[in-house]
């Protein structure tokens, strides 16, 4: 696609006249903050825990405050009050409207907190010029984390790009330069652990994924990467529907903790982003940072993951390569959840159909054994077997 | 003028072949579709836009249709996005809009810019981005007004928002959880002023409303009807109710009441 995807498409328009700047100057020994490696810490009331974010030396709370949702700033305001330090917003997100909203929620206490946002472009030129509005917009002159926005392969992280967050770095308009990864983390992540630029990798982590990608998010801590992870209450909790199955079950109070308790119980991620809309569910994760991963969550945890794994490819990328018909797994996997997840049918056979030939021909009836496994569980040679079945 | 002219002209042939939420480069001559029309559902939104889908799923995103299209160098994406009703899709918009920048009708509401159009109509939330960096404005307008055309339902805005006086009203938009920041308050309206914001939450029966006033008194540690208090964050504050509403005012400037304002408010909700 030419210069017509939907990360420029959201971005498109964006940018109106600068108005005066609220830029304001941050402190000295924010700025200039040696790199720490302390150990977890606690205080009085609210308890809080921080963490330091990898080599950057910055000390967050492990409960961070993802705003992407947010509709009411005093949400904001209250959660850096009672001491969460790090917030997290997206040029993107609203169309800009949140990069405002959270610039001024958090005006007058920006000097004591870690704030990052993100640049969906691909051009060094673009990516600078979202990061001045970034800057505008939040009423600041720097943010401590810029990342480039959800991005699922190594290519994508160009020369380019890397030189942009550089020079925003020399131009102390950011702190710490990182990626944001939704998908393929599998390839993406070992690939930003080995790349010296890379400071902080932003993943979506949750328990219906953490087995396979714990190795890459362990490697990158050690490589002194700060690690956070987002999406930590596995979506499947905010979409889940009156009649599913487990609604009421996933819906009461406190279930969305025991999400929340399974990825702060990795010492290998340093904070989280969970969105918040609510002072309760503020005060609900409050408590998750103090509370332990207990059994109540494993078993609320494993019903959840009953009901989705065989069905559902996460697209991790595990299984890339494995099938010795060479079938691409996930994609055709894909495909079947279009009409089986979705009601699309004719969507999934499009997509089947586009597949190269001597692809859409292989039969996994044919072989004896499947030389793919799934981490997750997903029942691969009879989803596959059921894909070819209503496509080819 | 003359591209929307001819754009309405060929019209119904393009509808012929369409379902009524699809749009198509064909609506617009000159364009053509690059690439296969894309189709999303709230299970599968993220794979389109990854990073972004939970705004849209906030909204009771239903689904999404889109094309490509392009015209020599130049290229315009068009997706339109369909939500649960009305006044969800009128949220996304309104949560979307910027508000330095004039409004036009296009729709129940729109916004054109030189590379992007978002404007609204029924259920029904469009977006067209334009590149490369130049001024697009032309055919932005005449694939909008077309895709207005094409779109099925009313260009009526929500009644709600004729609620709230409009003197001095600096924005107002659909809050889909937690209006001022407290789950109690489920879903409703917010208009911003100078002086404070108002707020209208309706609950499904009186008694349903009441109760919400009962959690709201225990939750404040405040009693009254109406229930008048100063918190940290929502500052002077009302809540009053009026059969199955919950109305008031938050973050209310010294020198106004808001208990006047509240009842000022709810005078106007039906």
């Amino acid at each position: 696609m030419p210069d017509s995807s939907r990360r420029n498409f959201l971005l498109a328009g964006l940018a109106v006249p600068a108005a005066a700047s609220a830029a304001r100057p941050f402190a000295d020994d924010q700025k200039h903050a040696a790199p720490l490696r302390t150990p977890v810490v606690s205080s009085g009331e609210p308890q809080l825990r921080y963490r330091i974010l990898g080599d950057t030396g910055l000390k967050v709370t492990s409960v961070g405050f993802g705003c992407m949702i947010t509709s009411d700033a005093s949400v904001i305001e209250r959660a850096a009050d009672v001491g969460i330090t790090y917030f997290d917003t997206a040029r993107v997100y609203q169309s800009g409207n949140n990069e405002r909203m959270v610039g001024a929620a958090l005006k007058g206490k920006r000097q004591n907190l870690t704030l990052s946002s993100k640049t969906p472009s691909k051009t060094k030129e673009a990516a600078l010029a979202d990061l001045d509005t970034s800057l505008r917009e939040l009423g600041t002159d720097h943010l401590d984390i810029w990342y480039l926005h959800a991005k699922t392969k190594p290519a994508e992280i160009t020369d380019e790009l890397i030189d942009a967050q550089q020079t925003a770095k020399k131009a102390g308009k950011i702190r710490f330069a990182g990626v944001s990864t939704h998908s393929g983390q599998a390839e993406l992540i070992p690939a930003l652990t080995a790349n010296p630029h890379i400071d902080v990798i932003l993943t979506a982590y949750n328990f219906s994924m953490g087995q396979t990608l714990d190795p890459a998010i362990a490697a990158a801590h050690k490589a002194g990467k700060g690690v956070v992870a987002m999406k930590v209450m596995a979506g499947g909790f905010r979409n889940t529907k009156p009649g599913d199955k487990l609604y009421n079950t996933f819906k009461k109070d406190g279930a969305l903790l025991s999400a929340l308790r399974w990825v702060l119980k990795s010492p290998d991620i340093d904070t989280t982003i969970p969105s918040m809309t609510d002072m309760d569910q503020l005060e609900e994760n409050l408590k998750a940072m103090t509370g332990g991963f207990t059994k109540s969550d494993e078993g609320l945890l494993a019903r959840q993951l009953e009901r989705i794994a065989p069905l559902y490819c996460r697209m991790c990328g595990h299984c890339d390569g494995s099938c010795a018909k060479g079938l691409p797994v996930a994609d055709i996997l894909r495909c079947l959840t279009y009409a089986d997840g979705y009601g699309q049918f004719s969507l999934g056979r499009e997509r089947f159909l586009e597949l190269p030939a001597e692809v859409a021909q292989v039969r996994c009836d044919s072989c004896s054994t499947c030389t793919v496994t799934c981490p997750h569980g997903v029942r691969v040679s009879e989803r596959l077997g059921r894909a070819q079945e209503l496509f080819a | 003028m003359k591209a929307l002219l001819v754009a309405q002209a060929l019209l119904p042939a393009a509808l012929a072949l369409l379902p009524a939420q699809t749009p198509s480069c064909e609506l617009v001559p000159g364009w053509t579709r690059q690439g296969p029309a894309r189709a999303y559902e709230a299970s599968n939104l993220f794979e389109y836009m990854d990073g972004n889908a939970e705004g849209y799923l906030l909204y009771g995103f239903v689904a999404m249709h889109g094309v490509n299209c392009v015209n020599g160098g130049d290229s315009i994406l068009i997706d339109v996005s369909e939500f649960a009703d009305a006044d969800s899709a009128y949220g996304m918009y309104s949560a979307n809009r910027d508000l330095r920048l004039p409004a036009e009708k296009l729709g129940a509401g729109g916004q054109v810019t030189p590379r992007r159009v978002i404007f609204t109509k029924d259920r029904f939330y469009a977006e067209l981005a334009a590149s490369p960096d130049k001024d697009h404005t032309p055919a932005l307008r005449a694939f909008s007004a077309a895709l207005e055309i094409m779109l099925p339902g009313s260009t009526a805005v929500p009644a709600a928002l004729a609620w709230f006086p409009a003197d001095g009203q600096k924005s107002a938009r659909l809050v889909p959880e937690s209006v001022l920041g407290l789950r109690l308050l489920k879903r409703g309206y917010v208009a911003e002023y100078e002086f404070g914001k108002a707020f209208v939450v309706q609950e499904s029966s009186p008694e349903a409303a009441a109760a919400v006033m009962e959690k709201l008194r225990a939750r404040f540690g405040v009693s009254g009807d109406p229930l008048q208090l100063t918190d940290r964050y929502l500052g002077r504050l009302c809540f009053m109710r009026k059969g199955s509403y919950i109305v008031g005012y938050a973050n209310v400037a010294e020198g106004h009441d808001p208990s006047v304002l509240a009842a000022a408010l709810a005078a106007r909700v039906p």
